[in-house]
């Protein structure tokens, strides 16, 4: 088990570039009929990257336009969102689960794209019959959910490409270096995550890596780790 | 202090330069003392060195301080101003005064004098046809240096220049771009790990890499390790 799951997480790492490959990892490892990784929300908007069949394209473009659901929940609350029986006493999402009682949609299960604070999408794993996940396909789903959230989000910085990165002046670059390590104290991460996480925070916020890197030296700006979710502070 | 006494320091300077060209020794060390040397021992106010990367664009390296304001006005010159003029001609730039440098070196003009620095001498870091980076001193006054300066001076510089090019891999461009792209690579991990000490400890940028090079010294270890056992988190600074 361990194992498979160490494949699925290097299948994602191999499928950086192209959102076609986000979803098999997922489906190999989890009982689940199909998945469907979308963007949602202010930070890059509400769109599908990548789903596994027609079912669950449907699902996600269904909670963009009822703007309720899973993935909406997953994104705002930066936790799993687990629904293991649609059909269940009260319903969390009634326009949701009226929509789709005619799919035989019956458990759905979403993880947040996040990268630091940044919450930016979510990924919906959905199933006809009903399944349960275990504490352990959780957290591994969870973590899948991680890698793809950083591709996506380093995709998406990409796509704009402009002066958020490496166009500053060395020394622009030496102040973002430096809040780098800050970030990377504050949140435990590594440095190329450190710096995603400043480069997403001055996307979101409209402005530039240096300016955010400067508000983080001066104290101004703080991500913490609380419990599984990290806040920024300003 | 007579002239004797600053012979015998700079002689003093040059052997322990020396003894720090040993195996495996850390570039970014040596690029250190060099500069501090240079502010202890010249008639200058500071010191910086900056290396070019693999486009060409010029980083600083080491600095007497790490005050942002200085990184800041050696880097304008590193745009536009007397370093990058020294990098691109391989000869020595000489600004007896700021105040009247060219035009179009108007930012690094206007920051340096705002800093209170009047002139500077630019100096290659230079080996044959290739110029590696330029050590900058910059003072308080208008002026050239002293002549005995000036040789002094150079004599750091081709230190630098050989301590970063180690002896024999000189004529292989690949390893040179290589070694360069080394010392600024650690200069990154340098700078993330003044972050980490200044987070963890609650200091400011500048006393974390106080923190780090008083770690470095008294455990004899290169500044570039200690930073990059920070940033890993395998070293954590007391305090």
């Amino acid at each position: 088990m361990a194992s498979s799951f160490g494949a699925a997480m290097e299948a994602l790492d191999r499928s950086s570039g192209s959102p076609e490959g986000f979803c098999r990892p997922f489906l190999d490892l989890f009982p689940v009929t199909g998945a469907a990784v979308s963007t949602v929300g202010n930070v890059l908007g509400s769109e599908t990257l990548s789903a596994s069949d027609e079912i669950a394209a449907r699902l996600d473009e269904l909670q963009f336009d009822l703007g309720e659901g899973p993935c909406w929940d997953a994104m705002r609350s930066g936790s799993p969102v687990l629904e293991p029986d649609l059909r269940g006493a009260a319903p969390r999402w009634p326009a949701f689960a009226a929509a789709t009682r005619e799919d035989g949609l019956r458990s759905i299960f979403a993880f947040p794209l996040a990268v630091g604070p940044l919450r930016i999408g979510a990924v919906d794993l959905y199933s006809l019959r009903a399944v349960e996940l275990n504490r352990t396909q959780i957290r591994q789903a969870d973590a899948m959910a991680g890698v793809v959230g950083r591709h996506v989000l380093r995709h998406a910085l990409s796509a704009v490409g402009r002066e958020l990165d490496d166009t500053g002046n060395a020394f622009s670059r030496r102040v973002v270096h430096q809040a780098t390590g800050m970030v990377l104290a504050q949140l435990d991460l590594s440095p190329d995550d450190a710096r995603l996480v400043i480069q997403g925070h001055a996307f979101a916020t409209e402005r530039t890596m240096m300016e955010v890197a400067q508000d983080i030296i001066d104290g101004r700006l703080r991500f913490s780790k609380q419990r599984d979710a990290i806040e920024a502070t300003e | 202090m007579t002239e004797l006494t600053k012979e015998a320091r700079l002689l003093q300077t040059f052997a322990a330069l020396a003894d720090t060209l040993v195996d495996g020794y850390d570039v970014v060390d040596l690029l250190q003392l060099l500069v501090d040397s240079c502010a202890e021992l010249l008639d200058t106010t500071a010191a910086a060195i900056l290396l070019a990367d693999g486009r060409g664009e010029l980083d600083v390296v080491a600095s007497t301080s790490e005050a942002s304001h200085l990184v800041e006005v050696i880097q304008l010159s590193a745009e536009a101003g007397p370093c990058v003029e020294c990098y691109r001609t391989g000869e020595v730039v000489q600004v007896p005064d700021i105040a009247l440098s060219p035009p179009e070196w108007f930012r690094f003009r206007d920051r340096a004098i705002e800093l209170g620095f009047a002139s500077v001498h630019a100096l290659p870091m230079r080996l044959r046809d290739n110029t590696i980076g330029t050590l900058n001193l910059l003072r308080d006054r208008t002026g050239t240096l002293e002549e005995e300066d000036r040789i002094a001076a150079r004599a750091f510089a081709d230190v630098a220049t050989i301590g970063i090019l180690h002896e024999r891999s000189v004529r292989e461009t690949t390893v040179l771009a290589e070694q360069l792209q080394g010392a600024l690579s650690s200069r990154v991990v340098i700078e993330q790990a003044k972050g980490v000490v200044a987070y963890m400890n609650g200091v400011g940028i500048e006393e974390a890499f106080d923190l780090i090079r008083q770690y470095a010294r008294s455990h004899q270890l290169g500044i570039s390790k200690v930073a990059a056992g920070i940033v890993d988190r395998t070293l954590r600074l007391g305090g």
